[in-house]
Parts: structure tokens; C-alpha cells; sequence
């Protein structure tokens, strides 16, 4: 007999459980019944790839920056691709890593976003719900060993409240008042903490805009798999708007004065 | 020696997702005669960067258990909602809080369910057992537990776990003739012996800093309080009128 | 039109028009055709006693179990299909052992008692093209007796998966006279000793035979020893005492 009330009422699976071994609450799942499902691949590496994404708070809520280049390996493959995902009415996700699993997960928020709004309930799903939300899909891919590859920024702007947070494919979390992913993590990020912690409350629009250009254009120079077309969102007050794809000036002059490497030995 | 020079042979290449990280960071629980306290400092770090100066890792569960989590954040994270969800279901089916006894081999049982897919995190618990006694128990990540009077885990575990023992449990001291020593202190040597460990954890490991969350659990009528007046930023976060009381400390590290 | 009592009675998946489950209330019929159980609890423990119906002389009287432990600090009296009341105890007896494991402290009388009120509930239950486990309701009540930090308790349960706490209950065919005799002669300060006494008196009055440490069987849970039923010299001393 199944002493287990939790599986009382459930079809048995004797092969998965055969001793009632399972601990109380924890049910016994069927296997699938796809014959296929042992030659199914399991993501080992992204392929289409974006890099750095940027987060900051600022005066009116959240600035998130992201270009427009989705590489393939070396190879800048696809140069107006858009990597800020406006989800409801107060928040936007921006992605680096795999693109393919992140129009995957835009595509699992366009379903969640349906689903919500058809309750009709008087609720909206928050920058907060979202990110619980983003985090359990990622863990509990990363825990099947298929993970989804990215690294996520979710910002958001709603009950007056600033929401700024990261999940990556491992479920990892975490939420600060600047957020750099990837090769930002590294360039970016000690830039963006020295312009921005303490003055979250105080930096104007355009002041956050130029820090965020500023760090776009550090990378740009420093990663050689960014590109100088990018796009801002902003999350306030007003709600989510996102930029259209900007020119970053950059200034290569510099480079004449260089010696020491590459074909000029003098 | 000719093997020395060759090129090193081809192997087959097989790059694996892995499904675990480190995310830094110590904790620390010290039991008291009828009181608790279970610490942990804020900072969240991925190899050498910071990913945040304020993630928690101490957890109230109930007004006489805290729970201390450290190691891989994600599975820190997910560990602490399902041992809350446990204990709102035994809340559910048993009309009591679950003591922290049982919430210690709960935790076993969670823990060892994983046992071939763990969940890479050390747990310690504190707070007050049945008795009015302040508890601390440890485990390792596949739910290996045992009640103790204090325990460190972590990034500076290391650094730690020896002080304690030599403060604690006078570990290479003798007493003086005639005199023995305490089985236990008094929570403001316990307090100041805490905020010590951080600070030296800080200042001698990276991945130790940022922020300090020191926890302190109350037996009924406990007098512990008395005497660390001069303890600053004290807030009582006491959840029901069952005469535990529970309070959080929270005091700030270095940064760099 | 409505279909007569009798159409009504046979599923026990149906509700007659009066919002009556037949099924369920004949097996608590069958309750009244079994041998009187009695419980009473008291400050210091509480006690559990049974007739056995010695139908032959031929019959080992010691071969008849209608109290049995669930763990050291739970008993159980039936009264009965005493065959259906296994199935609840090995489920009860399991639940302890699993709450012991997980939660390394004794259940709660009150649990335990809630987990065999769930079971009792299973009968017409199938999924899918699975067999039905239960065909019909449990024939049996049981007076489920046990020690946990609320102090000594005891429990009824019936076939409807209903439970309730007593201070003394009786089930079975005497229980009606058993029960009014209880609510007369019972008192908060009863030591365990007068209950002893006061199970058998009871018995005594509804039982057809000369009771004696053959036909009947008593238990008892106290804090020091938990459960135990007591053997015949144990029994006969406290007969001889009535």
C-alpha cells in the first residue's frame, strides 16, 4: 500500500518508485513516453551570442543598455539585433549570452504576459514577479543539466519602487544599483559603482545616459565582440521606453600614435 | 623523458555544463545557555568579482530557528523557500511550530534526498531547542548533521573554525589552578567574539566582506540581553507572542 | 423519478436525494455488531479494553488481538471487521515510523489519528484505468489512545473518516449502556488505576460471560512506559481488585 498521501490518487509508477521510497510531499513523475527523448540535445554551448549588458538605477528608476550585435563566434554575424525585451508595463529584460534561448524565454513571457492579462484580475505581473519567475524557469533548467544560456538583467519601475536585478543560467541572483554582465562585468561594472552608488536618487536622465554611453564606448573599444549601435531603455514613472538604435562617436585617432605592435614595428 | 617533450596527446574533448558555482561569502552560529546567534556577512562574489555587497544568507524560519546558508547561492536560495514551504506544511498538519529540533533532521532528509545531485550549500542552524537551550546544529551538504556549540562554514572557515575552538572551547588554553573554564559565554563576549571573526575574516579574505547580518535568538524569559546595551542598530523582528524573540544586527564590513 | 433506497444504497459514490451515503452508515451499522472497546482517558495515561468473545471453548482466547500498538507511545482498540482495521494500522504505524524519521520526534496522537481518517475516506477512489484499492468504506471504529506533549488523549474514529476526542468512549454492541456508565462514573481526577477498574466494571456490565483475564484484554499508554497491554496476572490482580 502507498502510505504516501500526497501520491494517493495518482497513477503508481512501481518502475520509478518501486519501495515507496520517496519522501512525503515529493511525488513520483512518469517518464516520458517519448521514445526520442533519449537522442535529444542538451544545450553544451551558446552559438548565437550577445555580450555585455548594462543596469543602472537612477533619479527616475532604470537605465538599461544593451548593442545591437549578436556574434557567431568570432564572426559579427547579426548587427540589428535587439536584446531589451520590454515585458508588460513596467519592465524590461536585457540579455547577453545565447540568443536563441533568449527568444525562447521572450516567448515564454509573451505566453505568461497573455495568460496574466486574461485573468483579468486587476493584477500585472511586476519587475519583481518577473524576475522570480525568470529565476525559477533558468534553475530549474540548469538543474535538468539544460540549461538556458544566458545572463539576464531584469529593470523595472512600478509602486514608485526601482527594481534592478541579474539571473543567469546557473539561477544564480542577486540585485544592486549597477549591473554589468559578462566582459562588463569586469569593465564596466568598477566604472558604472564609482558613477552611481550613492547618487541612485540623484542622477538626472541625461547623466545616466552619458554614463551609460561612456561605459558603451569603454567596452566598445576593450571587447572585441561589441559593436558601437546600441540601444537604451528606460523604465520610470512614464513606463518602459526603449531608444532606437543609436550611433556611439567614437574617435580611433588615437591609434596613429600607437608603436610597438602589429605591422608597425617603428 | 622523451614523453616530457612530445605534444601532449589528444584527448577526446568532452566540455560538460556545470551546474554549480561559488558564490563566497561565511556564516557562523554560536550557541549561548539560552540563547543563539547565527551571522553571516553580505557579500556576493562569482571568482574575483563582487555581484553585490547585500545578499543575505541568514534566514529567520521561525521565532526559534535561523537558518544560515552558504556556498552556491542559487541552491542557497532554493534550499531556504523549500525548508519554508516544509514548515508551513508540518504548521498545516500539526497545528505547532516545528522545533528546531526537527527542523535540523528535516533538513537532513532534504538534503540527503539529493544525495546524487546535491545541493551545494552548508547549512547552520540556530536558535532555542524544546528545552529553553540555545542550539546549534551543522551540516554538510548531503545532510551529515550534529548538534555543536558553535561552527563557522564557508569561504573563511578556515580562518575561523580555529578561533572559535581557541575562544570557545578554550582549545590550547589551560585554566588557571583552581579555576575552570565556562561551558558557556555570555552573549556580549559572544556578539564581540562574532563581530571579531568578521573583521579579521574580511580583512584576510576576498571573498569575506561588504556587510555583516548577526541574528539573535531569545529563549523565553532570557536575560541575555542585559549587558549589550551598548550594542547599536538592534532591531527585533519577533514574529509571534510565544515569548521567543528573535533580533537582527546589522553592522557594515569592509569594502575593498 | 428518484430511485428507491434501495438502488441508492449500493454505490458508494452516491448521494441518495437526502444527502445520505447508505454505504457509509451501514458500515457504521456493522460497528454496533462487534465486541464493546473501551476507552478512558485520565492525568496519568489513558486505557484501552476490549471483549473477546470467546465463542468455543476450543477457541485459544490469547489468539484474539483488538488492541494492537502503533508505536511506543500509541495504541489502538477496534471494535468491528476487526480485518479491516490491519490496513489502518499498518498505515498508521507507518505514518509514525516516517514522521519519526523525518522530523526525529514522536507524532502527534492527533496526526496519526488524521492520517488514518484520510485512509478511511479512499474507498470508490480510482484513477484512469487503475484498480480501485477500496471497494467499500471500513467496517471497523477505532479508539486510538497515545501520549504526545498535549498531554494523554484519545480518539474515535468511524468509517465516515470523522474523528473526536473523548475523555472515555465505548464502541460496539454495548456501547449505549457502556457509554451512559462513562459518562456517570467518569471524573477528571481519575487515577490510572480507577480507570483500569472502571473499563472492566463497564465491560463487566455489558458482557454476557463471566468476565474474567480470558475474555477481555486491556492496554494502557502512560509517559513513563508508553504503551503496553497488560498480561493475564496483571489483568487478574485488577479483576480481583473490582
Amino acid at each position: 500500500m502507498d502510505h504516501f498521501p500526497t501520491n494517493w490518487g495518482r497513477p503508481r509508477n512501481d518502475y520509478q518508485d518501486a519501495y515507496g521510497t520517496y519522501p512525503i510531499h515529493q511525488r513520483p513523475r512518469n517518464p516520458s513516453t517519448d521514445a526520442f527523448s533519449d537522442a535529444v540535445k542538451r544545450t553544451q554551448q551558446p552559438i548565437v551570442t550577445g555580450t555585455s549588458v548594462l543596469g543602472i538605477k537612477y533619479k527616475d528608476g532604470i537605465m538599461l543598455a544593451a548593442d545591437n550585435l549578436a556574434s557567431y563566434g568570432s564572426l559579427a554575424r547579426f548587427k540589428d539585433i535587439q536584446r531589451l525585451h520590454a515585458a508588460g508595463e513596467s519592465t524590461v529584460i536585457a540579455a547577453s549570452g545565447d540568443m536563441s534561448d533568449f527568444q525562447y524565454i521572450q516567448q515564454l513571457l509573451e505566453e505568461l504576459m497573455i495568460e496574466e492579462f486574461t485573468e483579468q484580475d486587476g493584477h500585472a505581473l511586476g519587475p519583481a514577479e518577473i524576475h522570480e519567475y525568470l529565476s525559477q524557469v533558468l534553475y530549474a533548467r540548469r538543474s535538468k543539466i539544460n540549461p538556458l544560456w544566458n545572463s539576464l538583467i531584469v529593470g523595472g519601475f512600478k509602486d514608485g519602487k526601482k527594481f534592478l536585478s541579474y539571473v543567469d543560467l546557473l539561477g544564480t541572483t542577486y540585485s544592486a544599483s549597477t549591473i554589468a554582465t559578462g566582459y562588463g562585468a569586469y569593465i564596466a561594472q568598477p566604472l558604472l559603482r564609482k558613477a552611481v552608488e550613492g547618487y541612485e536618487d540623484v542622477l538626472t536622465e541625461e547623466q545616466a545616459l552619458k554614463i551609460m554611453e561612456d561605459n558603451l564606448r569603454v567596452l566598445f573599444y576593450r571587447d572585441a565582440r561589441s559593436l558601437n549601435k546600441f540601444q537604451i531603455a528606460t523604465i520610470t514613472a512614464d513606463g518602459v521606453r526603449i531608444s532606437e538604435a543609436r550611433q556611439l562617436d567614437t574617435s580611433w585617432s588615437f591609434a596613429e600614435g600607437i608603436r610597438g605592435y602589429g605591422a608597425q614595428t617603428q | 623523458m622523451l614523453d616530457m617533450h612530445s605534444v601532449p596527446q589528444q584527448q577526446p574533448q568532452g566540455r560538460q555544463f556545470n551546474p554549480y558555482t561559488e558564490n563566497g561569502g561565511t556564516i557562523l552560529a554560536i550557541a549561548g545557555a539560552d540563547f543563539s546567534v547565527i551571522a553571516g556577512d553580505t557579500r556576493q562574489s562569482e571568482g574575483y568579482s563582487i555581484q553585490t555587497r547585500y545578499a543575505p544568507k541568514v534566514f529567520r524560519l521561525t521565532d526559534k530557528a535561523v537558518l544560515a546558508v552558504n556556498g552556491f547561492a542559487a541552491d542557497g536560495n532554493m534550499f531556504v523557500k523549500k525548508v519554508r514551504q516544509r514548515l508551513e506544511w508540518y504548521r498545516h498538519a500539526h497545528a505547532k511550530d516545528m522545533p528546531i529540533r526537527a527542523i535540523a533532521r528535516l533538513i537532513q532528509t532534504m538534503l540527503y534526498a539529493r544525495r546524487f545531485f546535491p545541493y551545494y550549500v552548508y547549512n547552520i542552524l540556530g536558535g532555542i531547542e524544546e528545552d529553553g537551550t540555545g542550539a546549534v546544529y551543522s551540516f554538510d551538504p548531503v545532510g551529515s548533521y550534529e548538534r555543536e556549540t558553535c561552527r563557522a562554514a564557508g569561504a573563511a572557515q578556515s580562518l575561523v573554525q580555529p578561533f572559535l575552538d581557541n575562544q570557545i572551547y578554550f582549545k590550547n588554553q589551560t585554566p588557571a589552578a583552581g579555576t575552570s573554564f565556562p561551558s558557556h559565554l555570555p552573549l556580549s563576549t559572544v556578539l564581540s567574539l562574532v563581530i571579531d571573526s568578521f573583521t579579521s575574516a574580511t580583512e584576510r579574505h576576498i571573498e569575506v566582506g561588504d556587510g555583516l547580518e548577526m541574528y539573535v535568538v531569545l529563549a523565553r524569559e532570557s536575560t541575555a540581553l542585559q549587558g549589550v546595551e551598548g550594542i547599536g542598530g538592534v532591531q527585533e523582528i519577533t514574529m509571534t507572542e510565544e515569548g521567543h524573540r528573535v533580533f537582527v544586527i546589522r553592522r557594515e564590513l569592509k569594502k575593498d | 423519478m428518484f430511485l428507491t433506497r434501495s438502488e441508492y444504497d449500493r454505490g458508494v459514490n452516491t448521494f441518495s436525494p437526502e444527502g445520505r451515503l447508505f454505504q457509509v452508515e451501514y458500515a457504521i451499522e456493522a460497528i454496533k455488531l462487534g465486541s464493546t472497546t473501551v476507552g478512558i482517558r485520565t492525568q496519568e495515561g489513558v486505557v484501552l479494553g476490549v471483549e473477546k468473545r470467546v465463542q468455543s471453548p476450543l477457541l485459544e482466547s490469547s489468539s484474539i488481538e483488538k488492541i494492537m500498538e502503533i508505536d511506543t507511545h500509541l495504541g489502538c482498540a477496534m471494535s468491528g471487521l476487526t480485518a479491516d482495521a490491519r490496513t489502518m494500522i499498518d498505515h498508521a504505524r507507518v505514518t509514525a515510523q516516517n514522521h519519526s524519521f523525518t522530523y526525529d520526534e514522536r507524532i502527534k496522537v492527533e496526526s496519526v489519528t488524521q492520517a488514518v481518517c484520510d485512509l478511511a475516506l479512499r474507498f470508490g477512489e480510482s484513477v484512469h484505468d487503475e484498480e480501485a484499492m477500496m471497494s467499500r468504506p471500513f467496517g471497523v471504529a477505532l479508539l486510538i489512545a497515545g501520549i504526545d506533549e498535549l498531554g494523554p488523549q484519545l480518539y474515535h474514529t468511524d468509517p465516515s473518516g470523522t474523528f473526536m476526542r473523548y475523555d472515555a468512549k465505548a464502541i460496539g454492541s454495548g456501547s449505549e449502556a457502556a457509554q451512559s456508565e462513562l459518562q456517570d462514573k467518569w471524573s477528571k481526577q481519575m487515577t490510572l488505576r480507577e480507570a483500569h477498574i472502571l473499563t472492566l466494571r463497564v465491560l463487566k456490565q455489558v458482557m454476557e460471560e463471566k468476565l474474567d483475564q480470558h475474555n477481555v484484554q486491556l492496554a494502557q499508554v502512560t509517559k513513563a512506559k508508553g504503551f503496553e497491554i497488560l498480561d493475564e496476572a496483571q489483568l487478574k490482580e485488577i479483576i480481583d481488585e473490582m
